[in-house]
C-alpha cells in the first residue's frame, strides 16, 4: 500500500511538474534580448534614403515595364539556350573571379576557378557548357566588393544606383573597379566594339532577373515597404556572399517563441 | 553499469539527427500538401488560397514571428492592437509563404540535408528546388513545441523572411512613431491587395 502511495506521489510530482514546464513552454514572454539582432537587420546606414527612394522607384517601374518582361520572355527560350547564355555570361567573369579570390588568400579556390575557366573554354566550346561542374569543379563567385569587405572596409551608406539597384558605397566601388578591370570589357573596348559592354551588362541582367522572377514578385506583391524589404534582402545576400559560409548557419536565428495558436 | 552507460551515450549520440529526420518528414508532408494545393485545378483560387492559409497558420509560429517583427513597439501597444495586430501579421504571413510557395508549384524539389541546432534546439532543413536553368536553396527552421513542429523561419537563397519582415516593419514602423495601430491600418491594406493578386 506504501508503495502505491510513493508511486502515486511521484507521478502525481511529475505530472504537475511536466504541467508547470509545458505551461511556461506556452507562454511568450518576450524581453529585450529577444528583439535583438544585428545592425545589418535594423539599423542599416541609409542616410540618403529621400535620394534613394526616389531612384528606387524609377529602378523599379523600369524593372516592371523592361526588365521583368523581358526576363519572361528569356525563361520561354529552350533551356540549353538559357544555360548556355548563363553559362557563356559566368565564364566571362571567370578571370575576375580568380583575381579576386588571390586577393583575398584563396588559393585553392583560384586554382579550381582557373581550371574550371580552362576546361569550359576549351571542352565546354567558349563556356556555353559547364563540363568544369561535371568534373567537380564548382562555380564559386567572389567580386571586388567582397575582396574590399575581406580587407575591412566596412559597407559605407546604403545606395540605390540606377537601373544597377541596391548597393553601398564599398560595393558600388568594387563595381567601378569590375568595369574598369575586367579583361573582356577592355579588349572589346580597344577593338572599338565597346557596345559590347552594355550588351553583356543588359543580358546578365537579364539572365539573373529570369531566375528569381517569382521571388520578386512575391516580395514586391506582399510588401508594407518594398524599398526596406529589398534593402535588407541585399545586405543579407551580401553579408552571406561575403562570408562564405552555409547559409542556415550564417543567418542570424530569430529568437522566436513557438507559442500555441 | 558500463553497458548503460555506454547505452544512454548512443542514445545521445542517435538523438540529434532523429530529430533532425523526424522534423524533415513532418516538413515534407506539410510542403507537399501545399505544393498539391496549387496543382489541383478542381479547387478555385480562392478555395486554395483559404486551404493553405490554414496549413500556414497551423504549421508556422504566426504569433511569436509577428511580436519578433513588431520589435519594440509591441511593448506600448494596447491588448486590443497586439490581439488585431497578430491576426493581421497572420493573414499577411501566409499570402507572403503562399506567393512563394506559388513559384515552386510545379517545379520538382528535395530535402537535401538536415541539421539539428543543439543550442537553439531549431532543425534547419534544406529544400533543393530544381529547374531546367539551376537550382534554389530554401532552407526551413523548425522547431519542436509539446510533440510539435513550427516553422520559425524560410530561407530563399541567403535571405531570410522573419529578418527581412522584421527590418520592413521596422521601416514602417518608424514613419508612423512607432504606434503599432497605425501600422495595423497599413498592413490591413497591403493584406487586401496581396489577397487580391493571389486571388484573381
Amino acid at each position: 500500500m506504501i508503495n502505491i502511495k510513493s508511486l502515486l506521489i511521484i507521478l502525481f510530482t511529475v505530472f504537475i511538474n511536466f504541467s508547470v514546464l509545458s505551461d511556461e513552454a506556452d507562454k511568450v514572454t518576450t524581453t529585450s534580448s529577444d528583439f535583438e539582432t544585428t545592425y545589418n537587420e535594423d539599423e542599416i546606414f541609409d542616410p540618403i534614403e529621400p535620394i534613394n527612394r526616389v531612384i528606387f522607384g524609377f529602378n523599379n517601374v523600369a524593372d516592371k515595364i523592361i526588365l521583368e518582361p523581358v526576363a519572361k520572355g528569356y525563361r520561354k527560350l529552350p533551356s540549353p539556350i538559357q544555360s548556355g547564355i548563363n553559362n557563356f555570361l559566368s565564364n566571362l567573369r571567370a578571370p575576375l573571379v580568380v583575381v579576386n579570390q588571390l586577393l583575398q588568400g584563396q588559393g585553392k579556390n583560384a586554382a579550381e576557378t582557373t581550371g574550371r575557366f580552362v576546361v569550359n573554354t576549351t571542352a565546354g566550346v567558349l563556356g556555353l557548357v559547364d563540363v568544369a561542374d561535371k568534373i567537380g569543379l564548382e562555380e564559386k563567385e567572389e567580386d571586388y566588393g567582397q575582396t574590399l569587405a575581406i580587407w575591412g572596409v566596412g559597407d559605407g551608406f546604403y545606395v540605390v544606383l540606377p537601373i544597377f539597384g541596391p548597393s553601398n558605397l564599398r560595393d558600388s566601388a568594387g563595381l567601378f573597379l569590375t568595369y574598369s578591370t575586367d579583361p573582356f570589357n577592355a579588349y572589346a573596348v580597344r577593338e572599338g566594339e565597346g557596345w559590347v559592354v552594355p550588351l553583356r551588362t543588359a543580358t546578365n541582367a537579364v539572365d539573373k532577373r529570369s531566375k528569381i522572377i517569382a521571388e520578386v514578385n512575391a516580395l514586391r506583391n506582399n510588401s508594407v515597404d518594398y524599398y526596406a524589404a529589398v534593402r535588407s534582402s541585399y545586405y543579407q545576400n551580401r553579408k552571406a556572399a561575403i562570408q562564405n559560409i552555409d547559409d542556415s548557419e550564417l543567418t542570424p536565428l530569430p529568437l522566436i517563441s513557438v507559442e500555441f495558436e | 553499469m558500463n553497458f548503460l552507460y555506454k547505452i544512454f551515450f548512443i542514445f545521445l549520440l542517435n538523438a540529434t539527427p532523429l530529430l533532425a529526420d523526424e522534423a524533415s518528414d513532418w516538413l515534407k508532408k506539410e510542403i507537399d500538401n501545399i505544393l498539391d494545393a496549387y496543382k489541383d485545378t478542381s479547387v478555385s483560387k480562392v478555395d486554395r488560397f483559404n486551404l493553405i492559409e490554414d496549413s500556414i497558420n497551423n504549421n508556422f509560429a504566426g504569433a511569436g514571428i509577428s511580436k519578433f517583427v513588431a520589435g519594440k513597439s509591441w511593448f506600448s501597444a494596447s491588448k486590443e492592437t497586439k490581439k488585431e495586430y497578430v491576426k493581421l501579421f497572420k493573414r499577411h504571413l501566409a499570402l507572403n509563404i503562399a506567393s512563394i510557395m506559388q513559384g515552386y508549384s510545379y517545379q520538382e524539389y528535395v530535402l537535401i540535408n538536415s541539421k539539428y541546432d543543439e543550442k537553439n534546439k531549431v532543425s534547419m532543413i534544406d529544400m533543393e528546388i530544381h529547374n531546367d536553368t539551376g537550382n534554389l536553396l530554401v532552407t526551413w527552421r523548425v522547431k519542436k513545441s509539446k510533440d510539435r513542429y513550427f516553422v520559425i523561419d524560410l530561407i530563399v537563397a541567403d535571405i531570410s523572411l522573419v529578418v527581412t519582415k522584421r527590418s520592413e516593419f521596422n521601416s514602417m514602423l518608424k514613419k508612423v512613431d512607432q504606434k503599432l495601430n497605425e501600422l495595423n491600418v497599413v498592413l490591413r491594406s497591403q493584406n487586401e491587395s496581396s489577397y487580391s493578386i493571389i486571388t484573381n
